[in-house]
């Protein structure tokens, strides 16, 4: 029941957190001392790339690390990865269009060839090549296992993204939330704003996932239930 | 065609062979994958893998950049902004070095004083501390501060 009341609520909740973070950050938030109002995307490009990096790509990840364990393999934990992974293509293009669309007014260019900029582009290569990889191949286990492989492969360019902006200098700001020395360099309703925003967004995910997941099981179940009609519908041109 | 009366035929047949179109498919998405992020590597990483040299960097090896396009970092300094017709001037201090920039193009809307600031462009002589840019970059911090006119100040000197 607990089960059932949370997948109910899951998309509503999802919605008030996104319509919460909207209100706060256009309107009640003030704006800050150096960006303006430019700074306001702070409420949508961080959660928004949190979602890609660490919750999708590591759900995909994990699920896909499942899979290639023995123990742990099977379809479920395979639809996760792949659906994950969809999820994650959209959510790393998100990342890098909001990225974008902050950096024309706030650098002066739409794009530099950063260290964080061009490693976040190779992972959602990485991702749009998953999927073309899963579509190349027939066999369900085979495009499992061959996807999954690559899916861990994908995963190390997590942390060279994640230490980018300490590990060398880049044009891309450093931490704000999760800095080395543990200091939040956000404050007072802003950072509450920004919370929100980052509960928000995952909770996106887990309902995009939910819905991507479904349709993926009917989609199995509407093959597996062609393939039944096709071999009943051969027996019965064989025997006459 | 079968007999449904006849008795049914169990010899063993040979499986037809499966075709490996997969397989190849699968080695074209792994060489254009390849492919891919090799040319991200070439254009990003490999040329920008620091993207900028601060003013201390690029001082001690003027003789080694010569003339040489770099992108360089440094803090903007304050009441030294000069707009002109095709750009802006101004000193850029870092590492306890001062650089004198006379930079072409419009700046970007958050260029002020005292914000970090890259510069594409070369210095305008093997020995000249005078750099001519051709862009400029704001690299803004990671720090987000509330615009509050009249903020308070905490016992400690830190504002929120």
């Amino acid at each position: 029941m607990i089960r059932q009341l949370s997948q109910r609520l899951l998309g509503p909740v999802t919605l008030v957190l996104l319509v919460l973070t909207l209100w706060l950050g256009l309107w009640v938030t003030p704006s800050f001392e150096v960006q303006g109002n430019l700074a306001r995307l702070v409420y949508v490009h961080p959660a928004i790339a949190w979602v890609a990096l660490y919750v999708s790509f590591g759900t995909a990840t994990i699920a896909s690390a499942l899979y290639l364990w023995r123990r742990t393999r099977s379809a479920v934990v395979d639809r996760v990865a792949h659906c994950a992974m969809e999820v994650s293509v959209v959510f790393i293009i998100l990342t890098l269009i909001t990225g974008s669309i902050w950096g024309r007014p706030a650098w002066g260019v739409w794009w530099a060839w950063d260290a964080r900029l061009t490693s976040t582009a190779i992972l959602g290569v990485f991702a749009l090549a998953y999927l073309a990889l899963r579509r190349a191949n027939d066999d369900p286990e085979l495009r499992a296992r061959r996807g999954a492989v690559l899916a861990l492969l994908a995963a190390i360019n997590v942390p060279i993204i994640h230490f980018s902006v300490q590990w060398w200098k880049t044009l891309h700001q450093g931490a704000t939330v999760f800095t080395p020395d543990h200091g939040l360099k956000i404050h007072g309703i802003q950072a509450w704003t920004l919370l929100i925003s980052f509960i928000g967004f995952t909770l996106l995910f887990f309902w995009l996932l939910r819905a991507r997941y479904r349709l993926e099981v009917l989609r199995d179940e509407r093959y597996a239930a062609s393939l039944e009609e096709a071999l009943v519908q051969r027996r019965r041109e064989g025997v006459r | 065609m079968l007999d449904a009366d006849a008795p049914l035929d169990l010899t063993p047949v040979a499986a037809p062979p499966t075709k490996r179109r997969g397989r190849w498919r699968s080695i074209g998405v792994l060489a254009v994958l390849a492919a891919a992020v090799l040319a991200l590597l070439s254009q990003g990483l490999l040329h920008s893998l620091n993207y900028f040299e601060t003013i201390d960097q690029a001082m001690n090896s003027r003789a080694a950049l010569g003339t040489k396009t770099i992108r360089l970092e440094g803090i903007v300094k304050a009441h030294t902004i000069v707009r002109t017709s095709s750009g802006a001037s101004f000193w850029m201090k870092g590492g306890g070095q001062e650089v004198f920039v006379s930079a072409h193009g419009s700046p970007p809307q958050l260029f002020q004083a005292n914000i970090p600031v890259v510069v594409v462009g070369h210095f305008t002589s093997a020995t000249s501390d005078k750099f001519d840019g051709t862009q400029i970059l704001v690299k803004h911090t990671a720090s987000y501060i509330a615009q509050h006119p009249k903020r308070v100040k905490a016992p400690n000197g830190t504002t929120r």
